[in-house]
Order: C-alpha cells, then structure tokens, then sequence
C-alpha cells in the first residue's frame, strides 16, 4: 500500500526522463568525440589533444570556461542549499558578479601570450619555461596530480551520485543493476556492500566519459562543453518564468508571486527531523510498506493540525501494528502545512496511521522565536552551525572563494591559453557574464519558490531539482520539458569530469614523459601514450570512485582552494612581475600549500576532523594560503639574485633596439 | 625590478603593459563589489535588521539583497560591458610556437655532448 504517491509519481517521471535523455546525450558527445578526433589527424598532435590547437572562438572558449567553472555543485548542492537556507544564497553567490572578468581577465590575456612565446601547452610548461627551472615544473606538475587525483575521484563519485539520484525511481534501473551488480556486490572482495544502483551509475557515466576524452581530447570536450552549457541556460531559462507563475497562482490578487513567496518565506520556521513511532488502528494482512516520501499528517482535531514525512523507507510485516524510532520530518511552518495538505488527497490525509513519541530536533540557528524570518536574511538557517548558515565571515571568504580563486585554478588556466586571439577573450568575457548573470540569480528565485511549491523536501533536498523540473513541467503541461531541465545536473558534471581527466593525463604525457623522460619522442609514441594515459587514469579514478572517500565535498573545498593557494601567486607574479624569479615563486608554491594544508590539519586537533579546517578569525584557510603565498614570493624574490636577463628580455620585452638595429 | 632597471636597450612589450594594466582595473573592480556588497547585506540583512512581518521588498527581492546583490550585479555587468567593448585593448598575442620550448631541451642536452665531443677532439 502506498499511502503517498504525489511526490514520488512526480520524481518517477522525471526519472525516466532523466534516462531517455542520459541516452541521447551520451550518443550525441560520442558524435561530437568521433568529429573531433578526425581534426587529431592533420594537426600538431600535442597541442591539439590537449590545447585545441590554440584555435577556440567566441563561443567554444565563453561555453568551456563558463561550463568548466559550474561544477555539478551547481545544478544539484547550489539548488539544494537555496531551498534549504532560502535568501541568503543571494549572498553566498554575490561574487559570481565578478567572477568571469576575474577568472578570465585578471590573468588571459597575458598567460595566453606567454604560453605562444614558449610553445607552452599545459600549466606546468608554463611554469618552467618562464623561469627555466626543470625542477619548479616538476613541483607544479606533482602537485597537479596530487590535488587532480583526489579531485578526479571525488567527482566521478558526484557524477554517479548525481545520475543514480536521477534514475533511483525508474524499475527498469533497479532491475538492470540488481542482474548485472546484484551479485558481485554480495561476494565478498573490492564490490562488496557497494550499492549496485551506484556502480551502474558509475560503470555508465564513468566509461562513457573516458572513451569520448580519450578519443576526442581537447576538442571534443570543448564541444560537449559547449552543449552542456546550452543545455543548462536553456534549463534555468525556462524554468524561471514557470515557477514565477506556479507562485502567482497561489498569490492573493494585488501582489505578485515573488512578493507572495519572500512574504510566506519570512514567516516560515525549519522543519525538525528526528524519530517517531507509528502505528496501525487495526493489523493488516499483508506487509505494509512506507515510503520515505510518505506524508502523514497526525494531531487531534482540538489540537493544530501537524504533518510530517518519512525520511526513510518503513515496512511494518503482516501481523504487526507499531514501528517504534522511524526516522521523520516534521512541518513547522503553520503556512507549509497548509500548503501541503492542500496537496493530499483525502487517502492520502486518512491513512489509518497513528503517530507517537515524536521526538525532533529543533534547528541550531532559526528556530527560536528571536531568529523569526531566517529564510529572508542573514545569517540563514542551519541545522548545525550556531551561527547560521553564512556567518559575515564566510561571507567574505566566499567572496575569495569564488572570484580570487577561481583564477587560481589550473583548469582555468589551460583554458586560457587556448583562445585565439584577444578579440575572442573581451567578448568571451562579456558572454560568460551574461551566462552567469542568467543562471545564478535566476536559481536563487526559483529554488526560493520551490519552498512554496514543494514543501518538506529538506529530507531529500538534493532531488529538488528534478522534483522541481518535473513539478514545473508537468504544471505547463509540456511532459518533454523534463527530460531537458534534468540533464542540467549531468551536463554540468560531466563537464567539470571530463577537462580534470584531461589535464592528469597531460600532466602525466607532456609533463613528466616528454619534457623530463624522453623529449625526442616520436609524434606516433606521444600519440599513443596520450591515448593509453588517458584511458588509464580515467580507469584508475573510476575504480577509486568504487569505494570513495567518505567526504565527498570536503575534498572538492580542499582541493579547489588548495591549488588557488599554491598556483595564483607563482602564476600571478609570472606573469606581471620581471623582477620574479623561480626561487621566490616555487618559495610562495610550497609556502601557500603548507599554510592551507597547516589549516586542515589544525582541524584535526581543533575541531576532530581533517575536513573541518582550523578557521582564523572564522575566515576560510584560503584566504590565509594565499596572503602566506603571496607574501612568501615577494620576500624570497627580493632576498635572492634576479632572474636572468634573456628570460626577462624574452617574455617581458617586444624586439630590442639593439636586434632591431643588428 | 623596476622599469628604470631594465638595460636601457630593452623595451616592455605594449601586450605585457595593457595586461597589467587591465587586472589592475579588474582588481579595483573585485575590492570594490566586495567593499560594497558584504557591508551593505551586513548592515541591513543580518539579525535583527529585518523585521519579518512587514518584509521590506522590491520586486519580490528582500530590499536587502536587491540594493545589496542584485543591483550591484547589474552595476557588474553594465561595467563588464564597458571594459569588454571600450577598454581592453585587441593586442596581438603573437604565433605560438609550438615544440620551441622541446627543441630549445634538445639543443641544451646535446650542447654539453658536443663541447665534450669537440674538447676530447
């Protein structure tokens, strides 16, 4: 018996939305991989495997830069945190109004420069021509791999996840995994216990992704990019009017359905997850299964009506009348209840269960009635941090986070170096800003409307996107609409999945092989390692991802503000100081990795976890990393000799009078 | 080093000067979004600086965040826009030499080879 079906009618449609547009996509980046692989034969294979060739235009380098930068985070966490801390992801995300002019024009123009005078094609290339140090681009190049490696597995895993939360109402999804995994993951070695739905995930997102990088390279995942980026515009795009409008129809007449949504925002109050007890009025003859999106609504008629949901599934056997400890979801808001009992239908709302021992936790920061109005300002609302969810301090170091060291990012900056001239990077600039602009506010208002439309999804808040693609287009009535606002999750990670694939496996060809192993290697020998390297690393991470580390995000933070601490100083300095020598910079590498790894370690002694970072003055350790790395460059340089004057002479200076005159 | 150390015969390449010149101009544009955004969100959307029943709005956008976040967006793109059409400047990046950085490898490890070669000869 299923006692509620709405929300789960709703995620099961999307679903299978979700897999027929799955198998579009992937057949139409396996098209876009064998077009680019016919361009791998009559160029500078090297460069073109790994650069483009240095050819990208307007569109190819706005998309990959802009698709590249938006993780998966930012079609499922980004959502999920808005519906869960309302307004304040305004804030969270305020930076992104500067992000594209940071990430691409603080360093663009003039990296892209350097690398054409040196022939450079990775980021390490251009750390070691520039200074002529074999040994500083072997400490890039190590730590590259280092960060990529725990990074690459982390995000196959979110890709996985992300796909399997796509699938997980589809029957046809749990039939496939359960023959092909079902027994593998019971027989004991590296499977064993693994969720099979999850390893069907991975196995299908993972080689779909290796075979197109590996086949096509650069070229080809510049072009999914690009499609990927399409597709998740389009996505936010479509959505923002039709949620505008859901809302406008619950609005009193005279005020509009945004107005009505922040005034309903403002008097809400978070749920409380904890325990009940339910049980039967009579015994049943057959099993009784729950599911964990059941909603049952309990209270005596004197008293106030109160609702809550089941957070997990709940089978109770034929004979038996009570479940004690089920884990719940209870409604606190007077206006969510009413929302959502509007919802149910009368079988739904009588269904025969008695809820007792109701035991919940309020939330750590806006539940007490001094912090009314938590979804509509500072710091928002959070389940476990006293301090709300976005204290002024972390405010200010998302402000680092998103803009300063986004430019730090090695897959940024390969992408820099692959424009074709600076006409292409002005306008890319300007493109990315519209981009950003019409996704990320826009997200904030249609997730701040989720909240009114789909209540009490705090349980499962990374499914808000579906449920709320598919709750949107099936409101309009447009049924296929679905398919294509789902594939904005998957297209963004496999975006992100796709380019950090690339640059482990050029780290490994260009920059350890040929520039320190054997730079007289034949083009045929390079090709084929390109290829095997690929293939293999994609392999490796996709075996890793089997049993991944357990924190998932917190290696993603860490990586991505760790390499900003280790390479936006050197590269910054690099590129605009002549006086900058290769032992101040690898000083400010290795400075700005043991002051963020000092951090994390802190965390340890300070708080019992590695991934809870010992916070200075509450700032975030990147913005400690990069003051330590950028200091560190500037005291080393002008303690030691400077660089040689043909080095400066060769990327600081257009023709000299004397080779003119000579 | 300061320009007044270069060698006198050198030149800075324009490309190496208008490059600088525009992360500057970026740079003033990142202190001042952040200047501007996180005081005023601070000062007007934290704690008890909203009074959530009579929300103050614009648009539907909590009056905070529109003069806080959303206009200054809009402020970002329009000056975007200038910096993207009226500022940057369209510098000749030059050819890439591709394989030069190899070749340049080749030569310095067969250089001390042939000194050797020509020093035993």
């Amino acid at each position: 018996m299923e006692v509620n079906l709405t929300t789960g009618m709703i995620l099961a449609a999307g679903s299978n939305s979700a897999l027929f547009t799955f198998c579009l996509y992937t057949l139409a980046v396996f098209g876009l991989a064998w077009l680019s692989n016919r361009l791998l034969q009559s160029k500078s294979f090297m460069s073109e495997y790994f650069l483009g060739s240095r050819s990208l235009g307007v569109w190819a380098f706005a998309l990959t830069f802009a698709a590249t930068s938006s993780s998966g985070g930012s079609f499922t966490g980004f959502p999920s945190k808005i519906y869960t801390h309302g307004w304040i992801l305004a804030l969270w995300i305020g930076s992104y109004m500067v992000v594209p002019i940071c990430t691409m024009g603080l360093l663009g123009k003039r990296l892209n420069q350097v690398a054409r005078i040196s022939g450079a094609i990775t980021v390490p290339d251009v750390i070691r021509d520039r200074f002529h140090s074999k040994y500083f681009g072997l400490l890039a190049v190590s730590l590259i791999v280092f960060f990529m490696s725990f990074n690459l597995v982390a995000q196959f895993k979110a890709g996985s996840l992300i796909l399997q939360t796509l699938l997980t109402d589809v029957d046809m999804f749990h039939t496939v995994s359960s023959v092909l995994f079902g027994s593998l993951t019971n027989s004991g070695g590296l499977l064993d216990g693994v969720n099979p739905g999850y390893l069907l995930c991975l196995f299908t997102f993972g080689v779909a992704v290796i075979i197109y990088t590996t086949y096509g390279g650069f070229h080809a995942v510049v072009w999914t990019d690009v499609m990927q980026g399409v597709v998740m515009v389009v996505g936010v795009l479509i959505m923002l009017p039709l949620a505008l409008y859901q809302v406008g129809k619950l609005a009193p007449s005279g005020s509009s359905g945004l107005e009505y949504t922040t005034r309903e925002m403002a008097k809400m109050t978070p749920p409380e997850a904890g325990t009940a007890t339910l049980r039967l009025a009579t015994e049943q003859q057959q099993d009784l299964v729950l599911r964990d999106d059941t909603w049952i609504p309990f209270g005596s008629e004197t008293d106030q009506q109160r609702l809550l949901r089941l957070t997990t599934s709940v089978t109770i056997a034929a004979g038996q009348t009570e479940v004690l400890n089920v884990g719940v979801l209870e409604l606190t808001a007077r206006g969510d209840i009413e929302r959502k009992m509007a919802l149910l239908t009368p079988a739904e709302i009588d269904t025969g269960i008695i809820v007792e021992d109701v035991i919940t936790e309020p939330y750590a920061y806006g539940s007490q009635p001094d912090q009314a109005g938590a979804y509509v300002s500072g710091p928002g609302p959070s389940a476990t941090d006293m301090n709300g969810f976005l204290p002024v301090s972390l405010a200010i170091s998302f402000f680092f986070m998103w803009a300063i060291s986004g430019s730090g990012q090695p897959s940024n900056m390969v992408r820099l170096m692959a424009f074709k001239d600076a006409r292409t990077l002005r306008l890319s600039i300007f493109t990315v800003a519209m981009y950003y602009s019409a996704i990320y506010f826009p997200l904030v208002i249609i997730f701040c409307c989720a909240r009114l439309l789909i209540p009490g999804m705090e349980a499962e808040s990374d499914r808000i996107m579906p449920a709320m693609a598919v709750f949107l287009s099936e409101q309009a009535g447009i049924a296929w609409l679905a398919g294509l606002l789902v594939a904005a999750p998957f297209a963004a990670v496999m975006s992100t999945v796709d380019s950090f694939l690339l640059m482990i496996s050029s780290a490994l060809v260009r920059d350890i092989y040929q520039r320190n192993i054997n730079p007289a290697a034949e083009e045929k020998v390079i090709k084929r390692l390109c290829y095997l390297f690929t293939l293999i690393v994609g392999t490796a991470a996709m075996i890793g991802a089997i049993n991944p580390p357990q924190f998932l995000q917190d290696i993603i933070v860490y990586v991505g503000s760790g390499l900003a601490a280790c390479f936006l100083a050197p590269m910054v300095y690099a590129l605009y100081w002549p006086r900058a020598n290769s032992q101040g910079c690898m000083a400010g590498m290795l400075g700005g990795f043991a002051a963020h790894l000092s951090l994390y370690f802190g965390g340890i002694f300070a708080n019992g976890s590695f991934f809870r970072p010992y916070r200075i003055m509450n700032f975030d350790p990147i913005i400690f990393g990069l003051l330590v790395s950028f200091g560190t460059v500037y005291v080393v340089t002008k303690m030691t000799p400077a660089p040689p004057t043909e080095l400066v002479r060769k990327y600081f200076c257009k023709a000299t009078k004397k080779t003119a005159t000579s | 080093m300061s320009k007044s150390e270069l060698d006198p015969e050198m030149e800075y390449d324009p490309v190496f000067l208008h490059s600088r010149r525009e992360a500057v101009v970026i740079f003033c544009l990142w202190v001042t979004a952040l200047i501007w955004v996180v005081p005023f969100c601070y000062f007007n959307g934290y704690g008890g600086n909203v009074d959530p029943s009579s929300i103050s709005m614009i648009m539907g956008i909590p009056t905070w965040l529109f003069w806080g976040i959303f206009m200054p967006w809009l402020a970002a793109d329009a000056f975007t826009i200038w910096f993207c059409f009226f500022y940057m400047k369209d510098d000749e990046l030059g050819e890439a030499h591709e394989g030069s950085d190899i070749e340049e490898e080749l030569a310095e490890l067969q250089a001390p080879k042939q000194s050797s070669q020509e020093g035993g000869a």
